[in-house]
């Protein structure tokens, strides 16, 4: 455990399964406490629950039971008005498919992110994508960029706020594994170097490489690892 | 004066009046289907009342009335009531029906309202139809819609006309009996034969009835003396001619001056213009061009019609030891028919004073004035 | 915001064909509630402007309540001190040997132009000897008719020309201006008087009218006096149902409208879900999310309304015509001439374009809140439709039908109440469209297995995954169809009652001069009654008047004749109620009866032409002729109140078991043609009246097919969204093995499988539809009983129209399939 500060603290946190088909609950009393700057890899099988609680910690859903806290706030007594603040200001989203917008340019896709957080500025991101070894690339559209290349501009939409939090569900699902270990050198490269918190969720075990911590998620509870050294990819 | 539909609902009336004159001065002496109307080219026998009646035989006839009345209160008014024949055909086309045409009747009625200088006038049409206009043979009975002129077995005219808050209902009764104008009653408006027309009057009538103007709320009794002019003919005017003036005066004396001057355009008078002087006991006198003078002392333009009317005369008739000046009592006594036709004259009432016979005597009646907005000779 | 904004709207030029798509199928939409209402506006302008030409500056009219009037009436009212002008009018129709009615007016025109501009203009073009040749021509010639710029153009007349006609020719001696649309000639009426015949009868004086009050007072026993605020309150009153229906008709377009904007609005939200998820996830309020689905859905929906604004102008023109035709042959002349182009069409289309998108994009944006992020983010694009969703949507279904029950209920109340019913019942069907596709994909499955193999099944499986879209599209044909159907069915209901009453009421064998405004002389009938072998003759004679303020008509007829002879469909009474009618009570038609409240027993108060006169009601029948209402009575009684003998047809019957028939017919027929008047047999009379059935449903027949083809762009829409989003699947389909002509199967089946869903949607819910069009929109609109009666062909119309806008709507994918398929591959995103 680092002696850095908490951002990152859940407290008992319960959630029901909402999908047919599914009874019982996705997560079971999950307890959290990650600190700032830290780079903390989630392992779990599909089904496992690490998207909800990805997607809990975003405030994107809310919990059956228990509590969240983001840099010392309570998620639970924000309004929806207060986490779509949080999640425009405080939180970076890599997500497994990309996730771009189609009809925007990789420009327009990592501008969003700045004019979102109020401060649109075009010079910053194609520095972004500079950042991220797309220079000269700005103006193509999702479709035509390789895999990889989609990747790198989320990456930079993500960075390109600063954000003390970067959420990543599965970042190199989707790329072949060379490609992919460039994707997390690069994600995890740039966060250390703007001391910003990265939690990513992963069946990749070369993650394991690039994390501070290793959490294993099974059934719905956590469990802290020491390596990766064992787990099922 | 009017609403804008009642002014274009007049064009109609003065398309019927300038077919009618234009027959009348152009001069068919035809009918429109080629048969012939009697001329008045002969003296002829008079019968009265038989002769107050209608003679459908001539193309054009007339009943005219002017008189001037006054109130209780000494409010001086002038009337004008005439009744026209026009007959299109000798002879009915079809019989049967009572809307064949064979004559058309036109009416105007207008009354002066001396004390408030008001003039007010209106005119109508129609054919006979079924009981809607008509002149009797026989006797005076004549009717334009719910205007009428009727005389009563014991000789008695009355008057009845009403219209847009003009009222008129009067009865006169004559005090001299019918003169004959011209010779024996053809009165003659041209060198040309047939240039000519039979005519009568009643120069004198006492008149006693009532009378309302727009704007009064009740009608008013008054009383005064009438002038009735009757007459007929086929005749025409020629295309020198540009018009007329008319005049028929009562003098306090007793005595009554008929006038009748047709102009050329010349500015010359017709040779054929001539008057009749009637005296205190009915007898009358034919006066031919050269026994009147007449001054005209002053004129009235017409703002609506640019027409330059005489305003004042001075009249002599010196046989007669006649002397007198009348004026009118309103300036603008002036019938505008329509734009269309141009039929435009001057009627009005008009009073003033002079001698007879030695002696001061007042005097009032009609003049009526043609020809001077846009001369009729010349329109056809 | 601006980069949401922006990525909404690349979609639409992205995908042109299908932002083209859906903006036709708005566009008309609003087309045809703008082209409805502009021809309704200007069927109403034209009427109103038509009266106010006619009317000139009268004030009233008097007439007999039946009948012509005597001239002699005319020196009377001559002399009436409050009457200041007054003109005779006589006011008939003229059949030209070509077939044309034309009205022609017998006018004095001395005592006219104090009425009326028309005659007064005739004679301000003076000055010119021609005019006055004109005039008297006018006067003295009986044939000298005056005819109106409209005619003159239309049958190529000037002065000078020859106009022949079934009562005698007629000389053309002017042509005049004339502001209102109506053909129409004048004749002086004395000439009148001797063309149709009416010696000594005018029908009618127009007044101008000092004192009203004074006035009626003294002429108002024996006389109906008018108003002119009464005559054109009647005249818009006579129209007053038919009014009603164009109005509804063009809600009814509008309403098809708004659900394609919903279907347009509802596919933008689905296929957007996922952007939707990515914007809410990286920090964009559902605010702004929803705000800029508004701004596409509200850009597809102004220029739409745009476009179909200036559409709507130009349909308009055409829909002017049918209804000025339609008005013509059941009331009175109109020819509405089409509404010049005005910028509020443009104005107008936009704003319905935007309330409609507006108002149709409210339950998309609604269910925009539901969108979960996270369950858009894992790739889950297609929305199967939780049961629980659907007994969610089924119970709006089932409040919306309800709430059109207790409409039909109180539909007594006012017309509007069971047209909003008929909207609330559609609206309510629709919801179910989802239901009834969950209910029969199995059945369909099997069906199209069959039919076309594994694409087949597929095909229906995907109709069900894709639930959210492909219900709406479903509920929008089925509207259309079930209108289509409901329509259809009315309409052969309707004629098929109309046979009927045909069949008992008009059993004559011969019928002389049905034609409006050619009147039976009364020798004919005379010299027809000598005639051996004629088992009866009926002599009719119908006449409008105003009852309790509202229009009705007075028919007379021959009591005897029709007992024997007919056999009349009776509400209330039977045969029996006869007997009464010969002895002088009426019998009354059920228009009559329902609507001023009044049956068997009743006592009715009747202006005549002796003062007010009580009748009692003997029985009620159905009747068709008119749905204002008729009053039947004996001709004795019409003659002892109305002294008016004009006899408008007669109709001949002869016993049924009589040889001679066929030479009796020739007979009246030979004695009809020496009096110059038209004739028919009962067939062709039965068949024009057909014909004339046929030609007044003609706008409701256009309206029909454009309902038709609004929905079928919201069909073709569907389509194009479903293909266009599933370009990924056809990655796998190809590496699965499947041809090019097994996906442009699917892609047909899927079509045909929306278009049969939605047909057999539509055989039930239009079904229901045509009852309530005539069990309750009919019968408050028109107060008559329409039986329904089943006919199978709107079923196999309406059928062959969902046939084939389905096949037209998957025309454009499948050329895409065939296009672009052979090159697809999967594709990571």
């Amino acid at each position: 455990m680092s002696m850095t500060s908490t951002i990152i603290r859940t407290h008992d946190l319960w959630k029901q399964y909402e999908t047919e088909g599914h009874d019982g609950m996705a997560l079971r009393g999950v307890d959290l406490d990650i600190g700032k700057g830290q780079i903390v890899v989630l392992f779990g099988k599909s089904g496992s629950g690490k998207t909800t609680l990805l997607n809990l910690l975003a405030g994107l859903d809310e919990p059956t039971r228990g509590r969240i806290e983001i840099d010392n706030g309570d998620l639970g007594t924000l309004g929806e008005k207060g986490r779509t603040l949080l999640r425009r200001h405080k939180l970076g989203f890599v997500f497994q498919f990309f996730n771009l917008l189609p009809t925007l340019t990789a420009e327009e896709n990592v501008l969003l992110s700045l004019e979102l957080a109020g401060r649109p500025d075009e010079g910053l991101a194609r520095e972004s994508l500079e950042l991220v070894g797309l220079a000269g690339k700005e103006r193509r559209f999702p479709h035509e960029l390789s895999g990889g290349e989609q990747q790198r501009v989320a990456i930079a939409r993500a960075l390109v706020k600063r954000p003390p939090i970067i959420l990543a569900d599965e970042p190199t699902g989707n790329l072949d594994s060379a490609t992919g270990a460039q994707i997390l050198a690069l994600l995890t490269g740039r966060c250390r170097e703007a001391g910003t918190t990265l939690i990513m969720v992963s069946h990749a075990l070369n993650t394991c490489e690039y994390a501070d911590r290793v959490l294993r998620m099974t059934d719905g509870r956590i469990f802290e690892e020491i390596s990766c050294e064992g787990l099922a990819p | 004066m009017t609403t804008r539909p009642a002014l274009l609902l007049r064009a109609l009336a003065g398309l019927i009046v300038l077919v009618l004159l234009w027959s009348l001065f152009a001069g068919l002496p035809r009918d429109l289907f080629g048969q012939g109307w009697r001329q008045a080219e002969a003296t002829r026998q008079w019968s009265f009342p038989r002769d107050h009646g209608s003679h459908p035989e001539y193309r054009t006839e007339w009943w005219y009335f002017t008189g001037n009345l006054a109130d209780s209160e000494g409010k001086r008014y002038g009337y004008q009531l005439t009744f026209f024949r026009y007959g299109l055909a000798l002879e009915a086309q079809d019989p049967s029906s009572s809307w064949s045409v064979r004559d058309v009747y036109l009416a105007h009625f207008a009354i002066t309202d001396a004390s408030r200088g008001g003039f007010h006038w209106r005119d109508r049409a129609s054919r006979k139809g079924p009981g809607l206009a008509g002149a009797a043979t026989g006797t005076m009975d004549i009717h334009v819609l719910n205007w009428s002129a009727r005389m009563k077995d014991d000789g008695r005219i009355t008057l009845k006309a009403a219209q847009d808050g003009m009222e008129l209902d009067l009865n006169l009764t004559p005090a001299k009996p019918p003169v004959l104008h011209g010779r024996q009653g053809l009165s003659r408006k041209g060198p040309r034969p047939g240039q000519a027309s039979h005519y009568y009057s009643f120069t004198d009538l006492t008149a006693r009835g009532t009378l309302r103007v727009p704007g009064m709320k009740d009608p008013v009794a008054v009383k005064g003396t009438s002038w009735f002019d009757q007459e007929f003919g086929s005749n025409q005017l020629s295309q020198e001619q540009a018009g007329w003036d008319w005049f028929a005066l009562h003098l306090s004396d007793g005595r009554d001056l008929m006038i009748y001057y047709l102009r050329r355009k010349d500015g010359t008078f017709e040779r054929e213009s001539s008057g009749t002087l009637v005296e205190r006991d009915g007898t009358s006198r034919h006066l031919a061009l050269g026994d009147i003078e007449t001054e005209v002392l002053s004129h009235w333009k017409s703002a609506k019609t640019a027409g330059r009317y005489p305003a004042a005369w001075r009249i002599r008739v010196p046989a007669a030891a006649i002397d007198v000046t009348v004026r009118p009592l309103v300036a603008d006594q002036e019938l505008v028919t329509t734009a269309s036709t141009g039929i435009t004259y001057w009627e009005g009432a008009v009073d003033g004073r002079g001698t007879s016979g030695e002696k001061e005597v007042s005097a009032e009646g009609y003049v009526e004035l043609t020809g001077y907005a846009g001369s009729l000779g010349g329109k056809f | 915001m601006r980069s949401v904004i922006r990525s909404f709207l690349r979609y639409l030029a992205r995908r042109k064909s299908l932002s083209i798509l859906q903006l036709l199928g708005i566009a008309l939409g609003v087309a045809a509630a703008v082209g409805m209402m502009l021809a309704s506006r200007s069927a109403l302008e034209s009427l109103g402007s038509a009266v106010d030409f006619l009317k000139g500056g009268t004030t009233h009219t008097i007439a007999r309540p039946a009948g012509p009037m005597e001239e002699t009436v005319l020196a009377g009212i001559m002399r009436d001190p409050a009457v200041r002008y007054f003109a005779p009018v006589i006011d008939r129709k003229v059949r030209l040997t070509g077939g044309q009615q034309i009205r022609m007016l017998g006018l004095d025109p001395f005592l006219d132009r104090n009425v009326r501009s028309i005659t007064a203009r005739i004679g301000a073009s003076a000055g010119d000897g021609r005019t006055g040749e004109a005039f008297s021509s006018f006067l003295f010639d009986p044939g000298a008719v005056l005819v109106d710029e409209n005619m003159a153009r239309g049958l190529n007349l000037s002065a000078g020309s020859a106009i022949a006609t079934l009562q005698g020719p007629l000389n053309v001696v002017h042509v005049f201006s004339n502001p209102s649309g109506e053909p129409l000639m004048i004749i002086d009426v004395g000439h009148a008087q001797k063309f149709f015949r009416m010696r000594g009868y005018v029908d009618r004086a127009d007044l101008v009218v000092t004192d009203e009050e004074a006035f009626r007072q003294r002429w108002a026993t024996g006389f109906t006096i008018e108003s002119n605020t009464q005559k054109a309150r009647n005249l818009s009153a006579l129209l007053g149902a038919f009014k009603l229906n164009l109005e509804a008709l063009s809600l009814f377009a509008l309403f098809v409208g708004i659900f394609l904007i919903y279907n347009t609005a509802m596919f933008a939200v689905v296929s957007r879900r996922r952007d939707a998820g990515i914007f809410l996830a990286i920090g964009a309020s559902r605010g702004q999310v929803a705000g800029a689905f508004l701004v596409e859905v509200l850009i597809l929906g102004v220029a739409g309304g745009a476009l179909g604004g200036v559409l709507g102008y130009f349909l308009s023109k055409f829909l002017v015509e049918i209804v000025g035709g339609t008005i013509s042959t059941l009331y009175f002349f109109l020819r509405p001439s089409a509404l010049p182009w005005s910028s509020w069409n443009l104005a107008g289309g936009v704003f319905l374009g935007s309330a409609a998108s507006i108002v149709g994009s409210l339950p998309p944006l609604l269910e925009l809140r539901r969108v979960r992020p996270v369950h858009v983010l894992r790739g889950r694009t297609a929305t199967r439709g939780t049961s629980k969703r659907m007994r969610t949507i089924a119970l709006f279904g089932t409040a919306c039908l309800a709430l059109a029950l207790v409409l039909f209920g109180l539909s007594f109340l006012h017309a509007y109440v069971g047209f909003a019913g008929a909207f609330a019942f559609l609206l309510g069907a629709s919801f179910f469209a989802g239901f009834v596709i969950i209910v029969a994909t199995p059945g369909m499955k099997r069906l199209f297995s069959r039919v076309m193999g594994l694409a087949g099944r597929i095909a229906i499986g995907n109709i069900r995954e894709n639930l959210g879209r492909t219900s709406v599209a479903v509920a929008a044909f089925m509207i259309a169809l079930s209108m289509s159907i409901g329509l259809g069915s009315m309409i052969d209901s309707f004629r098929r009652s109309l046979v009927w009453w045909m069949d008992s009421q008009l059993r004559g064998d011969l019928y002389i001069s049905t034609k409006a405004d050619v009147n039976v002389p009364e020798e004919l009938y005379e010299e027809l009654k000598t005639v051996p072998g004629i088992g009866g003759i009926d002599v009719f004679r119908n006449v409008p008047i105003t009852f309790r303020g509202r229009p009705a008509s007075i028919t007379s007829i021959d009591a005897s004749v029709l007992e024997r002879y007919d056999r009349f469909g009776w509400l209330e009474g039977g045969d029996g109620s006869w007997e009464r009618v010969k002895r002088g009570d009426v019998i009354v038609s059920e228009s009559f009866s329902r609507r001023f409240k009044v049956g068997t027993g009743s006592r009715i108060t009747i202006e005549t032409a002796r003062g007010p006169a009580e009748l009692l009601v003997a029985g009620v029948y159905y009747d068709y002729a008119s749905e204002h209402g008729v009053v039947m009575m004996d001709r004795s009684v019409y003659l002892r109140l109305f002294r008016d003998r004009t006899i408008n047809s007669l109709g001949i019957f002869i016993d049924e078991g009589n040889q001679d028939r066929a030479k009796i017919i020739e007979e009246v027929k030979r004695r009809a043609r020496s009096f110059g008047l038209p004739f028919a047999t009962r067939e062709e009379f039965h068949g024009r009246i057909l014909d004339i059935f046929d030609s007044t449903f003609a706008v409701t027949r256009s309206m029909r097919v454009l309902a038709v083809i609004v929905a079928f762009f919201g069909i073709a829409g569907a389509l194009m969204t479903l293909f266009v989003e599933r370009q990924k699947e056809f990655g796998v389909y190809r590496a699965l093995g499947f041809t090019t002509g097994d996906v442009a199967r699917m892609t047909v089946a899927e079509s045909l499988g929306l278009g049969l869903i939605s047909f057999l949607m539509s055989a039930v819910v239009g079904t229901v539809f045509a009852l309530i069009l005539i069990k309750v929109i009919n019968l408050q609109s028109f107060n008559w009983t329409i039986f329904y009666h089943f006919t199978a062909r709107p079923y196999v119309v309406t059928g062959l129209t969902a046939l084939a806008a389905s096949l037209a709507a998957c025309a454009y994918p499948v050329w895409s399939v065939v296009r672009k398929y052979p090159v697809m591959q999967i594709r990571e995103e």
